[in-house]
């Protein structure tokens, strides 16, 4: 059913911005999201996430700006008419009305005949997995089938693509993960567009083919989750999508494109930089999964960067262990490591190196001026 | 935002039938405020000149300065009483389980929907059956009757919302269950205690039918202006009554919901800052 | 509920004994009201069957045990063509109410934004000011020589001692009081419904492809009928009961099946027939709350 046409754009937005009285909630967005992917927008409460997908459903209307369904024009295009659907945070269904009645809803004001519609809502229920449920009503149905309603709802209609505001929010975290599966095979499964609005870090990067982070109505950064974890463009976007330590340190020696600082003996902090200059002060970024820990005793190993410390608190987090350690140069870090007999071991107050490789620590934007809590 | 429930031309034509149904509401209540003023016996176009006569007249009325004041009475003594067992009503609704909550609820409810004028002769009977003389008093009994499904009905609202949370609180902390009531859920109920005080007051003193049939002697004042409509003497004295008082109760009213408002949000913030559940976000 | 499981699970002594204060407490706060409501409402509602039946007698002319006055009732036709009249006149009453009631809560819950709770009281104060004080109004408008016809004779449109006939004392003048009398207060039941209504439920329609006129029609309307039924039954019971606007506006023609109980009790002295007339009409109403008890939310009466 789902042939790649991976060129075509399903939803354009060209320098859309709107503003609710002296609040601007969406300021001068552009994208383009393709035919067939699953599209989401992450971001805090109050980015501009959700009024740009009422922007492309049509219950908003951009004060400056174009909206492009399928290449097509569609800016001052009332809801009804539009080529999309919406999956409500809440679900919206309507409790007088039969599940059946429900996903029919839109077929039926298009005229499609009976028996087509008969036809097109039995499979769309038997899509979401909920045959012999048509003639209950919504309030009978438990938040996970609710959900699913109002995915064949939409679905049903076969929209140019779907919009779904934050489906999962009202689920609990087991039937959010199972939800968050569900999504992505019934999305595989028709080859439909998703536009998915979350603030869920986690769930953006499960499901999503793309994902924008947007913050105080700009988008920050586009790209695949790979891309936007492992290279953030901003610092809003690096803090945002997983956890993060930052050190502020100062640029002691260059060697070819790697900046090293020296922050002891047998201890020092390395990165790639393609211009660094002796002096320079670097807001540096590391992963907590990327930074291992080792012991006093253990020898000095490779070209990475190296931190003594002392084991501060010790969390233990199920599959792995946080540790976080006040390290030398005064900075409390945070480090993850998966659960095994080495982490049993440790323990507050032991002393400890970090160490990570020259690539696991990337240089965030706009340090220079902020830095200057390292020595 | 692109309005799904009324189009543009569809709030013009609602605004106007909104315009159109205040002018009809209002427009006989400004007439009468016109002919109060008006200097002629007969409530007639055209209109003959400005007075105060009419005022003056009915402050001049005995009989019924007298009524108003028996009106006073039975409205005090009723909606005090109603409040009471509003409260204890309520309270008992609201914090305990217990069987038949449906049928109690009704039976409390049930004055709401019986017609006013058969909970009248029912009482009527009723005192005459028991040889108990019609007079005020028994006009108070009757209105407590038609009082308390509005205390009620203010009143548990008001406590739904007063966390129980609080009251295990105060529990907790060493307090009786009447000095639980005393020191918090009273005086977080208050606002609602006045306005079901004022509603009850309000119903009282305007309430014609079943204070026609329980008067002794002593008629209300919504007795003495029914004698007053049915055969009018002296229209245009009643009519500067009339205006008067939907003047002042015109204020109250409007007086009470500015109250209640500010009660309400007052105790919006309070709850908020009590961090009750309804209102803690998650950990 | 986790701590009242935790105190179910150890039945103690000491448990029991709580258990019994807990209900003492309760029927403590629950008596005052249910002893005042049985002495005041339910027992004299017995009352009046028991007096209907002449199983009770206060007068010398009563009919002691004796069914006479339900005869009357049912066979005379002069009761039951009143009665059927008074339906009659307050089903009129009720859907005008509605029908004009209806897009104005509409405004006020869908177009009125920040204002509607402003403008939902200036719609109800008048329903908040004397009930009497209202029907004198039109009382004043309407009459003989009241305000509308004096405007006509003095600008020469009618002839002086001409009225037009149908403005008072006709079903007419009562019907149009009856209705400016409970117009705001339909609005309440209606408003609740329709400001409760989620909104996300309309804009879901909307984005299946619903136009306003339909999104109205499938999804507005269907779930506002029962503040649409609350605010009829709310209506036409009080003015299928009341006596008074037709006494006072309604003349011989707008006499209604209220004036006849309150002319047997106040007037002719026939308490009996009376009792009949109003267990019948008690009978009536208990009926219509039986069918439609379940739409009548009655918290949206109260401005909540």
């Amino acid at each position: 059913m789902s042939t790649p046409r991976a060129s075509r754009v399903a939803i354009g937005l060209e320098g859309v911005r709107k503003r609710f009285g002296s609040i601007t909630a969406v300021r001068q967005v552009t994208l383009e999201i393709r035919e067939g992917e699953f599209f989401s927008m992450l971001g805090p409460s109050g980015c501009g996430k959700t009024t740009t997908l009422r922007l492309m459903a049509g219950f908003e209307e951009p004060d400056e700006g174009r909206i492009l369904l399928r290449g097509v024009d569609v800016t001052g295009v009332p809801p009804n008419r539009r080529e999309v659907n919406m999956v409500f945070q809440h679900y919206a269904l309507f409790p007088h009305m039969s599940v059946f009645e429900n996903v029919a809803f839109g077929l039926k004001l298009r005229r499609v005949a009976r028996q087509e519609i008969r036809q097109r809502v039995m499979e769309m229920l038997e899509v979401v997995r909920l045959e012999g449920t048509e003639r209950r009503r919504p309030g009978q149905l438990s938040g996970g089938q609710q959900q699913r309603v109002a995915l064949a709802r939409a679905l049903v209609n076969r929209p140019t693509a779907l919009l779904l505001d934050e489906p999962l929010g009202a689920l609990d975290v087991k039937l959010r993960k199972e939800m968050q599966l569900e999504l992505k095979r019934i999305q595989l499964e028709l080859g439909t567009t998703f536009v998915y609005v979350t603030h869920d870090q986690e769930e953006a990067l499960a499901m999503s083919d793309r994902i924008a982070i947007m913050n105080n109505g700009d988008v920050e950064q586009i790209g695949s989750g790979r891309e936007v974890y492992e290279r953030p463009a901003t610092t809003f976007v690096a803090g945002f999508v997983g956890l993060l330590n930052e050190l502020d340190v100062r640029v002691d020696e260059v060697q070819g494109d790697i900046a090293v600082m020296r922050t002891g003996d047998d201890e020092r902090v390395v990165v790639s930089a393609d211009d660094a200059r002796p002096g320079d002060r670097l807001r540096i970024a590391v992963r907590p999964e990327r930074i291992c820990i080792e012991e006093r005793s253990a020898p000095h190993t490779a070209h990475g960067s190296r931190l003594g410390g002392v084991i501060a608190r010790v969390a233990y987090l199920g599959t792995f262990t946080q540790f976080h350690v006040d390290t030398s140069i005064g900075i409390r870090v945070t480090s993850h490591r998966l659960n095994d007999e080495r982490t049993d071991m440790l323990s507050a107050g032991d002393q400890v190196f970090l160490c990570w490789g020259r690539d696991d620590a990337f240089i965030l934007g706009g340090a220079g001026s902020s830095g200057g809590d390292v020595a | 935002m692109t309005d799904v429930a009324i189009s543009r031309r569809g709030l013009r034509v609602l605004k106007a039938c909104f315009g159109l149904l205040l002018l009809f509401l209002y427009a006989p209540i400004l007439i009468m405020a016109v002919f109060s003023f008006n200097d002629s016996i007969t409530v007639t176009f055209p209109l003959s000149g400005f007075t105060l006569r009419w005022y003056r007249e009915f402050l001049s009325n005995g009989e019924l300065m007298v009524a108003l004041r028996a009106s006073a009475i039975v409205a005090a003594t009723s909606s005090a009483i109603a409040v009471a067992l509003g409260i204890s009503a309520a309270v008992a609704l609201v914090r305990k389980r217990f069987f038949g909550k449906g049928a109690v609820s009704g039976l409390l409810l049930a004055p709401l929907v019986i017609p006013y004028l058969i909970l009248g002769i029912s009482l009527l009977i009723l005192f005459n059956a028991a040889a108990i003389p019609l007079s005020i008093l028994t006009i108070a009994t009757g209105h407590v009757v038609i009082s308390v499904p509005y205390t009620v009905l203010v009143l548990v609202p008001r406590l739904e919302r007063v966390s129980v949370s609080l009251e295990e609180a105060a529990r907790d902390l060493g307090a009786s269950g009447p000095r639980t009531f005393r020191s918090v859920t009273f005086p977080l109920i208050l606002p609602a205690v006045i306005s079901a005080f004022l509603v009850a007051f309000t119903l009282s003193f305007d309430e014609v039918v079943v204070a026609s049939f329980l008067a002794g002697d002593q008629v209300t004042f919504p007795v003495y202006l029914y004698s007053q409509l049915r055969f009018p003497t002296r229209l245009p004295q009643v009519i500067a009554l009339a205006v008067a008082v939907m003047a002042v109760s015109g204020f109250v009213v409007i007086g009470a919901e500015i109250g209640r408002r500010i009660a309400d949000r007052r105790l919006a913030t309070q709850l908020a800052s009590a961090g009750t559940p309804e209102t803690r976000g998650i950990p | 509920m986790a701590v009242e499981a935790g105190a179910d699970l150890k039945v103690t002594s000491g448990s029991r004994h709580m258990r019994m204060r807990r209900r003492l407490a309760t029927l403590g706060l629950l008596s005052p009201s249910l002893v005042y409501m049985g002495i005041f409402f339910l027992l004299p509602v017995g009352l009046v069957v028991a007096y209907s039946l002449g199983a009770l007698t206060l007068f010398p002319g009563d009919r002691y045990l004796s069914l006479e006055s339900w005869g009357y009732v049912f066979g005379r036709s002069l009761y039951m063509d009143l009665f059927w009249k008074s339906v009659r006149m307050s089903l009129t009453v009720s859907v005008l109410v509605v029908t004009f009631g209806y897009p104005v809560a509409y405004y006020l819950a869908m177009g009125a934004r920040k204002r509607k709770y402003v403008l939902l009281i200036v719609l109800i104060a008048p329903f908040l000011t004397s009930y009497l004080l209202r029907v004198l109004a039109w009382k004043v408008i309407l009459g003989g020589n009241g305000v509308i016809n004096s405007l006509l004779y003095s600008t020469g449109v009618r002839d002086p001692g001409d009225p037009i006939s149908w403005l008072i004392y006709s079903q007419f003048a009562v019907i149009l009081v009856l209705v400016y009398v409970w117009i705001p207060f339909v609005a309440l039941p209606i408003f609740a419904s329709l400001d409760n209504l989620d909104r996300s439920l309309l804009e879901a329609a909307t984005d299946l492809g619903a136009s306003r006129w339909k999104t109205f029609w499938k999804i507005t309307f269907p779930l506002s009928i029962p503040g649409v039924i609350a605010a009829f039954i709310f209506v036409f019971i009080p003015t299928i009961g009341d006596y008074v606007t037709p006494a006072l506006v309604g003349g011989t023609r707008g006499y209604m099946y209220g004036n006849a109980i309150s002319d047997l009790f106040l007037g002719a002295f026939d308490w009996q027939t009376g009792s009949a007339l109003a267990i019948f009409l008690l009978i009536v109403v208990a009926t219509l709350i039986a069918i439609f008890g379940r739409f009548l939310n009655v918290r949206t009466v109260t401005i909540e």
